[in-house]
């Protein structure tokens, strides 16, 4: 399967069709298949929650979209073009930004030095520290500080605000609440949300329902290794304790 | 006044020069987590390399350096990251020592072989511009040489800094180390940066090789370029594998202190030539004590590739009796010589169980296995025998003495690392290695210790007799080999034993994560301590079974080199079974020399391809560092898959038995004279080796037969052996994906030839 991306941005694409597309996605580590022909979309200018129990393989779906796991079957789009097979570095100089679970910094790196990291998606230092800086003046007082020794909060700010300023066509989420105080969270989907606004699609997965759902356009209810349920937040809202409780 | 110019500028220099090593070293742990032990033996090459090129070859200066420098050892990083270390993200600190030890003595072997050690005429290593090439700065005559070596230093030392805090490249280097996926997800290339790196690090070795070898004016011997390199090591430690400054500050302090003692020692201390070669290993030991306790990573939960079961009681004492049984046969029809190889392999397997013991069952490392096993070898030798001339015998008192104080030896070494990371146990255990082989084994002279005269290791060899237990006198060959081999089957039940005890669960807990452990309230330092002296015994006890073996003794038997080429086979065999250890004993013991011996027989017998078999000996001694290499694709060690072949065996009986017969047979022909050794020994390898998958295929043949279905035809020959079926397009189309592009799938009708898709 080649890579068709050309050199061209992804928010260039003009359409009204969906940003992402996952169609029949399995993956699987080694010989254990976790993801059993996941179909997705998430259109242009919306915020997707993938939501489910510990395990059932919402941080996998993030992994194929990013580009760290290849699909061994199925197909991935982006834009409309098909991407089985670029490397999450491509996808990343192409305007897809990720998140990735718990750790979004380089904790042995000073702050400076992280939001430096983000410019290889080809923007400017100066450019990424003025929108860090401005949106989180606490990253300002502290550019010289190792990430790793800053508090889980402060970390989560550091990794959003690579988010915020690389500017990206489809921002992928995991887990932006894991470890966090409530107050915290709720400040960071409130940002979500306003990027949302900004018109970036949105991939989120999250454990906690109540707090995503308040900005999610669309969910979709992952259950071993399948989505079981697309609909707005408020179709879901009955199935949802089922797929926590239930299965 | 002179004097101390004089050394001091020849200080700097060799600091310099040392930085150089350490800088290389700094930079591709920075990278990829990796601490190459290689780095000396690549600086060995470089030094080789260049002087085949310069004087063996008579290329002028500059298009030689242009050549090792700016292509060959950049090459060979960048092939080494590609080929070995690459693949070992996500392996265990053991694994990553063991495959970059078993680059070095692969190299090792391969400078040997390629530059004949006992050549005709010496190798001659000049200095740049030629020895003669001399400018006098403050009275003091200094060759360019020096000059250019320091100059170069410093010019390094700004340039690594600056890329490192300067450049989006240098900091993305460090990011790697951190995460590489994150750093892919920031648009980054990992890959790419880390082979960058390594490249940079060969570099760097490069020229310290060729920098330092005219300077300390050693002889071109690879053992000691490379250990020359590995001096540095103390440095990079100084500045605990990231500060360069302080590796600067390291690296400068120990080339002064190198000269200083030679200016200053009074000449009649016979001893200041050894503790000069010492000084950076003793240096590295003092830096280990006062190292501050590395944070203990509690949030990072590795998933380490290595997986190892745990046999049960019931199957170690069937092992043990099979191998008691086996070798009790063995030596029923053995010659004595042969027989002697196997017991001298046997006293390996021992040492090897030590490091099972440490390394397998609490994850630690000791690279100076036969360090403590001569540290046991002195102790009988002083205080253990009994009897002298041909009647002397090693006494049971002894033997105990001597496991004792390998473990309280082993405490002294461990203690200052074990607040630390596994390889910073690992490098103490090394410097304690080097430090045993070139200040406690060269002790060949009288001194006055206590008010008495004591020789240490008198005339470089000591004789070490067999022991006597009670009544039971073990001197002939045949005895000690039972013994041997009784004794290491006991120690192996023992280990499961361990294994299974509480105490072998908390080794295990510690091994999996010691902040885990700490928080529940475990000492640590203590498990790890207690672990460390146990295993000193056992190697300090095999030890002294191997000098008993070889009767007589030289420090060259417990060369460093020796005890890294030990781990590397046992980690190989499987460093997490007592199985593991006999392999790499007997491996190390028997079949490499078997295997040279065998093969310069045959030399000797077909005189005219002699060459060819000249040629496969020197294949044979690079044979187990080529083996460690591959590590890093199979961390669990061979017996993993040699476990699983036997159970296969044990699957089918009809095989098994077909096995033990012809053992059996094979070993009745030898008993009985029809046969000879050598004929036993290959027909029991074609038994064990061609047996089980000939039989294995002929059986699965007749049980396709049986069932009445026809073998599945490799995919290849589909449509070749018999005609396609929807089936095999259905199969193809899934494995291409082709539904996925939307392209309508060929139906296939009923006997239509089809083709493959193009
Ligand atoms: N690196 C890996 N190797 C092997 N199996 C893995 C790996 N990562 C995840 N898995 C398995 O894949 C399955 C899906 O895991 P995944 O991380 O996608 O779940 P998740 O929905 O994100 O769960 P959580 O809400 O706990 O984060 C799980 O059964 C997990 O054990
Ligand atoms: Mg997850």
């Amino acid at each position: 399967m080649s890579t068709n991306i050309s050199a061209s941005h992804f928010s260039s694409h003009d359409g009204n069709g969906p940003l992402l597309e996952l169609a029949g996605v399995r993956a699987s580590y080694g010989p254990i298949e976790v993801l059993h022909g996941v179909d997705l979309v998430v259109p242009q200018g919306s915020v997707v929650a993938l939501l489910g129990p510990n395990g059932a393989g919402k941080s996998t779906i993030l992994k194929v979209c990013s580009g760290l796991l290849q699909p061994t079957a199925g197909e991935v789009r982006v834009a409309g073009r098909v991407i089985n097979g670029a490397t999450a570095d491509q996808l990343a100089r192409l305007g897809l930004c990720t998140i990735p679970e718990g750790k979004g910094v380089f904790p042995n790196l000073t702050v400076r030095e992280n939001l430096w990291m983000a410019t290889m998606a080809g923007v400017s230092l100066s450019d990424v520290e003025e929108i860090a800086y401005a949106r989180f003046p606490r990253l300002g007082e502290r550019r010289k500080q190792l990430a790793g020794t800053m508090s889980g909060g402060e970390q989560q700010m550091l990794s959003m605000a690579r988010a915020l300023s690389v500017n990206p066509a489809l921002l992928l989420l995991d887990e932006l609440s894991m470890g966090l105080a409530p107050l915290v969270v709720a400040n960071l989907y409130e940002i979500v949300a306003q990027v949302s606004e900004e018109g970036v699609s949105i991939l989120v997965s999250e454990q906690f329902a109540r707090t995503v759902l308040g900005i999610a356009h669309y969910a979709a209810i992952v259950l071993h290794g399948n989505v079981t349920r697309v609909g707005t937040p408020a179709e879901l809202e009955d199935e949802l304790s089922a797929a926590y409780l239930g299965s | 006044m002179q004097q101390f110019v004089q050394y001091t500028i020849l200080g700097l220099v060799l600091g310099g020069v040392y930085f150089i090593a350490a800088s290389g070293l700094v930079v591709t742990y920075t990278t990829s987590g990796i601490f190459n032990f290689s780095q000396g033996a690549i600086a060995m090459l470089a030094a080789f390399t260049y002087w085949q090129l310069r004087w063996g070859w008579g290329w002028p200066a500059p298009i030689a350096l242009l050549v090792v420098l700016g292509v060959l050892a950049p090459a060979l990083g960048a092939v080494l990251y590609q080929v070995v270390m690459k693949n070992l993200r996500g392996t265990s600190e053991v694994t990553k020592i063991v495959v970059s030890v078993g680059v070095m003595l692969g190299f090792l072997a391969l400078a040997t072989w390629v530059w004949n050690p006992t050549a005709s005429s010496p190798r001659n290593f000049q200095k740049f511009f030629g020895a003669n090439a001399i400018v006098e700065i403050f009275g003091v005559r200094i060759t360019w040489h020096e000059i250019i070596s320091f100059v170069l230093a410093l010019g390094i030392a700004a340039g690594i800094r600056f890329l490192f805090v300067r450049t989006r490249s240098g900091v993305a280097m460090r990011a790697v180390v951190d995460d590489p996926e994150l750093l892919e997800l920031n648009g980054g290339r990992p890959e790419r940066l880390a082979t960058i790196s390594w490249a940079g690090g060969a570099f760097l070795a490069a020229l310290a090789g060729i920098l330092i070898t005219p300077i300390t004016g050693s002889s071109m011997s690879a053992n000691a370029l490379t250990l020359l390199v590995i001096d540095a090591f103390a440095a990079a430690m100084f500045g605990r594998l990231k500060s360069l400054p302080r590796t600067f500050v390291g690296a400068i302090v120990l080339g002064l202190t190198n000269y200083y003692v030679v200016a200053y020692f009074p000449s009649s201390w016979t001893w200041t030539s050894a503790f000069r070669q010492s000084i950076p290993m003793i240096m590295l030991f003092i830096i280990l004590i006062i190292l501050p306790q590395d944070r203990l990573r509690g949030t990072t939960v590795l998933r380490t590739r290595e997986r190892f079961h745990m046999p049960t009681m019931r199957t170690a004492w069937i092992a043990a009796l099979v191998l008691v049984v086996v070798m009790f046969s063995l030596q029923t029809i053995m010659q004595p010589s042969p027989m002697k190889t196997l017991a001298y392999g046997m006293t390996l397997a021992m040492i090897a169980l030590s490091l099972v013991l440490l390394t397998g069952l609490a994850g630690e490392i000791n690279l100076a296995a036969l360090s403590f096993g001569a540290i046991g070898t002195i102790v009988v030798f002083h205080f253990g025998t009994t009897g002298s001339g041909l009647d002397a015998r090693m006494t049971l008192w002894g033997i105990v003495l001597a496991s004792l104080v390998c473990a309280v030896v082993g405490a002294v070494v461990a203690l200052p690392a074990l607040r630390l990371r596994g390889l910073y146990l690992a490098l103490a255990t090394m410097a304690f290695g080097v430090f045993v082989s070139k200040m406690v084994l060269s002790e060949g002279n009288p001194r006055r210790l206590f008010g008495r005269d004591f020789t240490i290791f008198p005339g470089g060899t000591l004789r070490i007799p067999r022991p006597k237990i009670g009544p039971v006198d073990f001197n002939s060959d045949k005895a000690f080999l039972t013994l041997v081999t009784v004794l290491f089957a006991l120690l192996a039940i023992g280990l499961v034993a361990i294994r299974h005890s509480g105490y072998g669960r908390r080794l295990a807990a510690m091994k999996d994560s010691p902040a885990a452990c700490a928080t529940l309230g475990m000492s640590v330092v203590r498990l790890k301590l207690s672990v460390f002296m146990l295993s000193a015994a056992v190697a300090g006890l095999g030890g002294v079974l191997m000098s008993a073996q070889l009767g007589a003794v030289s420090a060259e038997r417990f060369d460093i080199f020796l005890s890294l080429s030990l781990l590397m086979v046992t980690v190989v065999g499987g460093i997490g079974y007592a199985s593991g250890a006999l392999l790499a004993g007997l491996f190390l013991g028997c079949s490499l020399l078997a295997m040279t011996n065998t093969l310069t027989k045959l030399g000797a017998d077909y005189a005219s391809i002699q060459a060819i078999f000249a040629f496969m000996i020197s294949a044979v001694t690079v044979l187990p560092a080529t083996i460690g290499i591959t590590m890093g694709k199979n961390p669990s060690g061979a017996v993993t898959d040699i476990v699983k072949g036997l159970n296969d065996i044990k699957q089918a009986r009809p095989l098994m038995f077909t096995i033990i017969g012809f053992e059996v047979g094979i070993w009745l022909l030898t008993a009985t004279d029809v046969l000879t050794n050598w004929n036993f020994v290959i027909l029991t390898a074609i038994n064990l080796l061609v047996v089980p998958p000939l039989g294995g295929a002929i059986m699965k043949k007749r049980a396709y037969a049986k069932a009445g279905v026809a073998p599945p035809t490799p995919a290849e020959f589909i449509g070749i052996d018999r005609a396609y079926t929807q089936l095999d397009l259905d199969e193809m189309e899934s494995v291409l994906g082709f539904d996925a592009l939307g392209v309508a799938a060929p139906v296939l009708h009923e006997g239509e030839p089809a083709h493959a898709p193009a």
